[in-house]
């Protein structure tokens, strides 16, 4: 028995668990291959034979360093953070690649069961029958399945941001038409939290690019109500109150007739029919002069 | 509270505790609050800027807001005295760049334009002549 043995059993250790600990794991990568193969090849097609291999490889070799490092029980050692990064980053790939996170949980749990099988074989030990090994690695799996999982809701955290990123971008298509115009066409349907987006975006914008006018287009829009007419009012004064002009066009005879009905005061709101009588209304404040080329 | 300090050195700037005030051109004044500026004593901050302005042939005085990221009833309440009190000796006062933040928080609770211009900056409102980039009270 080793030295190292000999300390371990000292500390209350099993002896199938100091044996653990002090084993000379030989070449099992070829059977910790099986449940990659089984999980991420064929069918599924998240990996080819190579990765497969060359990632059992890199598992063994951490698992390697874990059971013969000083602390192998201590969840902060760098060994151990070792294993949870590549169970992290293993994660992160298969999700990339089409796959769920129930394969890698599967994955794992069947990755234990191997690994306790190779190492018996191995070394002749039948650490399949020790209580302590057992808990041991249900342990150290049980860290490694919570690693899976909290890279998988990292990934649908950071998938859920960029379409949140996405659905902003598209609900306030905002364009610079002209130096200091800017214009907004709304479309759809004006909620109290989009108007609320637009009226952020809006504000930045206008302070980002300096714009004098700003057109808002509501051609798009085909209901409105009381309180969404309120925060249509309150964009309105916000953009006044930064210096800029507001001109609201494309207002529906729906929108007209529930804007009266609502007895919302459009009196400090400039309106335009259209579009294009709200860039001129724009040009005109900014002493802007379009007009045709003359004839030669 | 000490009122007016005008600078020996350059008679068109004048310090008040918490506000700087200098002359950009003839008839305009730039006001620059600081951090130190305290308006719960808005009395004297008041008489003490008319005081200085109505001998100077001011006609307009630009706030600079840049510092101020939110705008509460409490600050709004200054500017629209301050601008009613300026008007009082027909000088027109003139927001310049208010801050996004602002303009969304102070959106949310004035009903009532208010009595001071907005304008994005010095030049904006030059450019949109005297009515200004936007006169709150003009009507659309």
């Amino acid at each position: 028995m080793t030295q190292k043995n000999k300390t371990m059993e000292k500390n209350g250790l099993s002896e199938k668990l100091a044996a653990l600990f002090s084993l000379k794991i030989g070449n099992i990568s070829a059977t910790l291959e099986e449940p990659g193969r089984k999980f991420f090849c064929g069918d599924s097609r998240l990996m080819d034979e190579d990765d497969v291999a060359d990632f059992s490889a890199e598992f063994l070799n951490l698992i390697t360093v874990l059971l013969g490092s000083k602390e192998p029980f201590n969840r902060e050692s760098p060994e151990f953070h070792a294993l949870e990064m590549f169970f992290a980053s293993l994660s992160r790939k298969i999700l990339l690649r089409g796959g769920n996170v129930e394969n890698v949980v599967r994955y794992t749990q069947l990755l234990q069961h191997t690994l306790i099988g190779a190492l018996e074989t191995d070394s002749g030990i039948a650490f399949s029958q020790s209580r302590s090994v057992l808990l041991y690695f249900t342990g150290v799996f049980n860290e490694l399945i919570m690693a899976v999982f909290r890279a998988y809701l990292e990934e649908k955290e950071q998938a859920l941001h960029v379409q949140e990123e996405a659905l902003r971008e598209t609900a306030t298509p905002i364009t610079e038409i002209w130096d200091g115009v800017l214009t907004l066409p709304i479309i759809g349907t004006l909620d109290s939290s989009r108007t609320m987006l637009v009226m952020e975006a809006l504000l930045n914008r206008i302070a980002k690019d300096h714009a004098r006018a700003v057109v808002m287009d509501l051609t798009g829009v085909k209901n409105i109500d009381s309180q969404v007419s309120h925060h249509l009012i309150q964009i309105v004064h916000a953009i006044q109150l930064m210096g800029s002009n507001a001109i609201i066009t494309g207002i529906q005879p729906e929108i007209a007739r529930a804007l009266v009905s609502l007895n919302i005061d459009l009196a400090n709101i400039t309106t335009r029919a259209s579009l294009s009588d709200g860039l001129k209304e724009a040009f005109r404040l900014m002493d802007i002069h379009v007009s045709r080329k003359a004839e030669q | 509270m000490s009122a007016v300090k005008p600078s020996n050195k350059n008679p068109q700037t004048m310090k008040i505790p918490g506000l700087h005030l200098t002359q950009i051109g003839s008839g305009d004044f730039l006001l620059e609050p600081s951090r130190g500026l305290n308006i719960h004593d808005r009395g004297t901050l008041i008489r003490s800027l008319v005081a200085r302005l109505q001998h100077t042939k001011t006609t307009r005085l630009y706030y600079d807001l840049s510092e101020q990221v939110i705008i509460d009833p409490v600050y709004y309440a200054w500017l629209n005295e301050l601008a009613r009190a300026l008007l009082t000796i027909n000088i027109k006062m003139i927001c310049i760049h208010m801050q996004p933040t602002a303009a969304f928080a102070l959106a949310q609770f004035t009903q009532e334009p208010p009595t001071f211009g907005t304008a994005l900056n010095i030049s904006g409102w030059r450019k949109a002549g005297d009515r200004g980039q936007h006169d709150q009270r003009r009507p659309g």
